[in-house]
């Protein structure tokens, strides 16, 4: 076959990229990798860890979908921590500190062992476009490759400048030159772009910080998975986190440096994330604060290095190093690489389809930080879904995107596509309507059937997830057939009163004071597969509020289903004000269920529409008939 | 069909003495004539029946006929109960059939469902468009009126609360490293407790009904010295069924509840509407226009004796400063003194001074309200905001049953989330995006 011909082409190797990659060449496409430099794929640029509030739940949706990143970050992983353990199943999450150099490793692998993967080491500078089909990419050297579907995930490199005091460069990342000729391509196309930033702090050698100064913070035990195909015996050594603070003195220093800063000095016109603030601008903002919590993570096993979390900065390299010395065990600590902020282009995600398929360039999609997000994980996800759906594209099957309803993936897309964005964007348990349901503990019950359909799902993990299901299946019946009479003391001591009637064990789980566990060991029930007995535990202690959310999605799911013609004429729907129909102009929503998530989009609007659509499909099926 | 959801409606403009009929559209109709009627009756045939409440107790007496899908005004199952009419009797009927599960209708819905349902010609659908246009509109306005006052501070006041409890329960969920833990706060759950004791004393107080009275707004506008208040005394005045007296906002505007043929009606008397430059006049004007803009009906005012010569340039100049409203009449005052040859269809002679004409402006004001309040008033703006007030209620009563439980975080967060659902109906939306604003303009979030 061709060397210039594939299926699918990936521009771009981090976190989305190769998601993208492996999802549309698992999918069976010719699909071919294009990256900058190869010993940068699966490149952390931020902080050493996967996971957290919120992103959990995208890792473990990615890993139902036979993604890469869970079980790269638990060959990885050498810090495990379940957050939340205490407020609930569905706020609950893992969070996994990394050594960079074995994630990497670990990409790496996956992608150089995937069938029908290719990876090249160019940069893309053009993409060849015909009308408003793109049909390939030109290469630094000149090289063309060509495929009808394109996924871009060129991260903070496109038009990237790093700021560091009042000193600033071109940049992708510390270290990695820019992609400004594409910037500049994609610049003359009629795509909507922005300017984000986003920073990260001096990283620290750990040979000079005092850690008997410092709070550690060990990993949990039993030590959490990411993924639902491992065990917790493929994690490396295990090492701890540590905790310091900052002090008013810190404070002062970086006062007194903040006329050398490009965020209070103009030089930075993107916008950064409020969740994510830069330490000059917490102390600016929180004046009142009079210490920082810093949260010291380890780079790797066999490195020294480590990362202090809480103190991104631009301010100058003299100002940085006098704030990191004002900080407890960090008196005499030596900076190995200085923090810097970046700012990058990014393009306006409401011009995206659900398929994450650019609106003006068929066959074109986008995925990562270029639609305005932030994190491995948003990334990752996209990628994901973009590589899915660039491959299904080539296979003339209709876009996949799951509901706000089905994953957290499915919210991500969507709050990108209707509502756009103003900072970096970051998943949060609250942006999800229907949290309760969207949990990480059974994102493979939500999304491993889909995959398994769309051709992700490999054999072992389909396996595994069957026998899950028919697990769950046996003990949810086994309880409901395992009568207790009133009197029975093993039971009683949890319950701290007599039963009032004969009880089978599935009722008995209803009552908050139950646990599953306990329960199997005093009825000598035991079961070791506690992935199964958790998942009955919570189907049926949260029954009432799963049907409640249930009929909500029901009640949406309507309004879902109702599609609207990607070119409707919004100023011929009678009674919209042009505020209204302006706003959907500038989205196009493709269904009346995300219409009315527009913001200022009433109900009454809502209700135009469908008379709209309602009365234009009747005279189409005139016209037609 | 795509929409789920039962919905009712007053079909019938309020009022004292005739008809009131309230129209139930949805899959809950065989319910809720079981629960009300005792019985789902023939379909098409008319029977009389005590309209019953949750304990049994007679609400009214009166008509109820049954529509069986498709053969109804909108395509679905229809139930219309023909009571007495009366808006507190009305109201009862109303809240028993959402608590039994229906919900109120949006401005024009039955119409809307009528012809997504084949009811109607596709030919009506730019008419349809209009109607819920304009009843749209005519809701907003009103919803906006129904949050003046003393209701509107309460509500603020609860939303506030439980805004300020949402940001510190969910800022504890989102960021769990950031110190904040809500399960470890006694003060959530003594918050918890007074905003559900502040949501059940706005309940209570406007279930007795001094909220939900106060009916159609009528303002009083016209030069100074036209004879507005001594028009607004004769109409007060003479009418023996003045219910209260609510104190003027302000020094300029003067509110009075009178009945007109059984319509509760509000007057406002405001100041005289002419460019001054005294500030206390000027602040006057501007609340005058303000309620102008809110009422349902404006009363222009003219001196006839003053405006001999220039009556018609007069009246048109005034008309032209009414912001979009069409629902006006002119009451030509001083007809003691002078009176035009001509008078035309919206215009009335009266004098304040004799009382002559004040029964004919009365009777042209209750025809028009007639004709208004088929669409959303007050009244039925300010039922909405009770009905969101009951649900969100509900939701808050399970959180603080949660509370206790200390491993039901995410439980009570989602019962705080309804709550604000519910209570979005009132204040507009608060989006996930707001919530996480506000957080980040609280606490300190970020490593």
């Amino acid at each position: 076959m061709s060397e210039k011909h594939f299926d699918v082409i990936i521009v771009g190797g981090g976190h989305a990229g190769t998601e993208a990659a492996l999802a549309s060449a698992r999918m069976g496409c010719r699909t071919l990798l294009l990256s900058q430099n190869i010993e940068t794929l699966g490149q952390m640029s931020c902080n050493p860890a996967i996971g957290g509030i919120g992103k959990s739940h995208l890792v473990k949706e990615i890993d139902a979908l036979g993604g890469a990143m869970a079980l790269a970050a638990d060959q990885a992983g050498i810090h495990f921590r379940t957050l939340n353990a205490r407020k609930g199943p569905a706020v609950r999450a893992t969070r996994a500190q990394s050594d960079r150099a074995l994630y990497k490793a670990a990409i790496r692998s996956v992608l150089e062992n995937q069938q029908n993967l290719y990876i090249i080491q160019q940069s893309v500078e053009d993409l060849v476009v015909t009308g408003d089909r793109v049909e390939g990419v030109v290469t630094q050297m000149g090289l063309h490759f060509y495929a009808s579907a394109v996924v871009l995930t060129v991260g903070t490199f496109l038009g990237g400048v790093i700021h560091v005091g009042m000193e600033k460069q071109q940049g992708g990342r510390a270290g990695d030159a820019p992609s400004n000729r594409l910037a500049s391509r994609l610049r003359e196309l009629p795509f909507n772009v922005g300017r984000l930033k986003t920073g990260t702090p001096p990283r620290i050698d750990g040979k000079t910080v005092d850690y008997s100064e410092l709070q550690a913070q060990p990993g949990d035990e039993p030590r959490p998975v990411m993924s639902y195909l491992s065990t917790g015996e493929e994690h490396p050594q295990q090492v701890s986190c540590f905790i310091t603070h900052t002090s008013e003195k810190t404070h002062d220093i970086i006062r007194a440096g903040l006329d050398r800063s490009p965020l209070y000095t103009g030089e930075i016109d993107g916008v950064g994330p409020r969740y994510c603030p830069s330490i000059e601008d917490k102390v600016v903002r929180f004046a009142d604060r009079s210490s920082h919590q810093i949260f010291i993570e380890p780079e790797g096993l066999k490195t020294h290095e480590i990362y202090p979390n809480g103190i991104s900065t631009s301010l100058p390299y003299d100002v940085q190093l006098a704030l990191v010395r004002s900080i407890k065990g960090f008196e005499n600590a030596h900076i190995t690489r200085p923090g810097y902020a970046i700012e990058y282009d990014f393009f306006e995600p409401r011009d995206l389809q659900s398929s994450l398929q650019t609106r003006h360039l068929a066959g074109l999609y986008f995925a990562g930080q270029i639609n305005g997000t932030t994190g491995y994980e948003e990334a990752a996800a996209q990628g994901l879904l973009a590589g899915i759906n660039a491959a299904r594209q080539v296979q003339e099957l209709t876009p996949w995107c799951p509901d706000r309803s089905e994953a957290y993936i499915g919210v991500l897309v969507d709050d990108l596509i209707t509502l756009g964005t103003k900072e970096p964007y970051r998943m949060f348990t609250s942006r999800a309507e229907y949290r309760l349901v969207l949990r990480q503990d059974n994102a493979d019950r939500r999304l491993t059937e889909q995959g398994h359909s769309m051709g992700l799902v490999d054999d072992r993990r389909w396996r595994l997830f069957s026998e899950k299901l028919s697990g769950i299946e046996t003990l949810s019946e086994k309880l409901s057939k395992h009568w207790v009479q009133p009197g029975d003391d093993r039971v009683e001591a949890f319950t701290g009163k007599q039963l009032s009637r004969e009880y089978n064990l599935l009722e008995l789980l209803k009552r908050p004071e139950v646990e599953i566990k306990a329960l199997l060991a005093a009825l000598d029930m035991d079961n070791n597969n506690v992935a199964e007995s958790e998942q009955v535990e919570i189907d049926v202690k949260y029954a009432g509020y799963i049907v409640r959310q249930q009929q909500e999605i029901d009640r949406v799911k309507s309004q879902q289903d109702l599609s609207i013609p990607s070119d409707l004429d919004y100023v011929a729907v009678a009674g919209l004000s042009n505020e209204v129909s302006q706003k959907l102009c500038a989205v196009r929503p493709e269904t009346i269920g995300q219409a009315a998530r527009i913001s200022g989009v009433t109900p009454a609007a809502v209700s135009l529409l469908l008379i709209y659509l309602k009365r234009h499909k009747a005279s189409a099926a005139l016209k037609s008939a | 069909m795509y929409e789920k959801d039962t919905i009712t409606a007053l079909a019938t403009p309020l009022g004292k003495g005739g008809i009131g009929v309230v129209r139930v559209s949805g899959p809950l109709v065989e319910l809720v004539a079981k629960e009300m009627v005792g019985e789902l009756p023939k379909s098409r045939v008319a029977a009389y029946r005590n309209f019953l409440d949750a304990q049994g107790t007679v609400i009214d007496q009166g008509l109820v006929l049954y529509f069986k899908a498709p053969n109804s005004f909108t395509g679905e199952d229809v139930l219309e109960l023909q009571g007495h009419g009366g808006p507190v009797v009305m109201n009862l009927v109303v809240a028993r059939v959402l608590e039994l599960g229906a919900r109120l209708a949006k401005p024009g819905e039955f119409s809307e469902r009528a012809f997504l349902n084949d009811k109607m010609d596709l030919s009506q659908a730019e008419a349809i468009a209009d109607l819920i246009d304009s009843a749209s509109s005519q809701a907003a306005k009103s919803a906006l009126r129904s949050l003046q006052g003393e209701f509107s501070k309460k509500v603020n006041s609860i939303i506030k609360g439980l805004i300020e409890l949402r940001v510190y329960v969910e800022a504890s969920i989102d960021f769990p490293e950031e110190e904040i833990d809500f399960l470890d706060n006694p003060k959530i759950g003594e918050d918890l407790d007074t905003l559900v004791e502040k949501i059940d004393q706005l309940i209570e107080q406007a279930g007795q009904g001094a909220l939900l009275r106060e009916g159609v707004s009528i303002v009083l506008a016209g030069r100074p010295n036209a004879g507005k208040s001594s028009l607004m005394n004769c109409l007060t005045g003479q009418d023996t069924s003045i219910v209260t007296e609510i104190a003027g906002t302000t020094r300029d505007v003067v509110n009075e509840l009178i009945h007109l043929e059984g319509v509760p009606v509000r007057l406002i008397d405001t100041a005289g509407l002419r460019k001054g430059n005294n500030p206390v006049e000027i602040e006057g004007v501007r609340r005058a226009e303000k309620e102008i803009a809110l009422a349902d009906y404006v009363l222009v005012v003219v001196d006839l004796n003053a405006h001999r010569l220039d009556l018609t340039a007069h009246i048109d100049e005034l008309l032209a400063t009414l912001p979009k409203v069409e629902n006006y009449i002119v009451a030509l005052n001083k007809a003691d003194l002078w009176q035009p040859e001509h008078v035309s269809e919206k215009q009335v002679l009266v004098s304040a001074k004799t009382g002559k004409g004040v029964d004919d402006l009365r009777a042209l004001i209750a025809e028009g309200i007639g004709l208004r309040v088929s669409s959303e008033g007050t009244f039925i703006a300010r039922a909405r905001h009770l009905d969101a007030l009951q649900r969100g209620i509900q939701s808050l009563v399970r959180g603080q049953a949660l509370f206790g439980n200390n491993t039901a975080g995410e439980l009570l967060a989602e019962e705080l989330r309804s709550c604000q659902q519910a209570l979005g109906e009132i204040t507009g939306e608060f989006t996930s995006d707001d919530l996480l604003g506000t957080i980040f303009a609280s606490f300190c979030i970020g490593k």
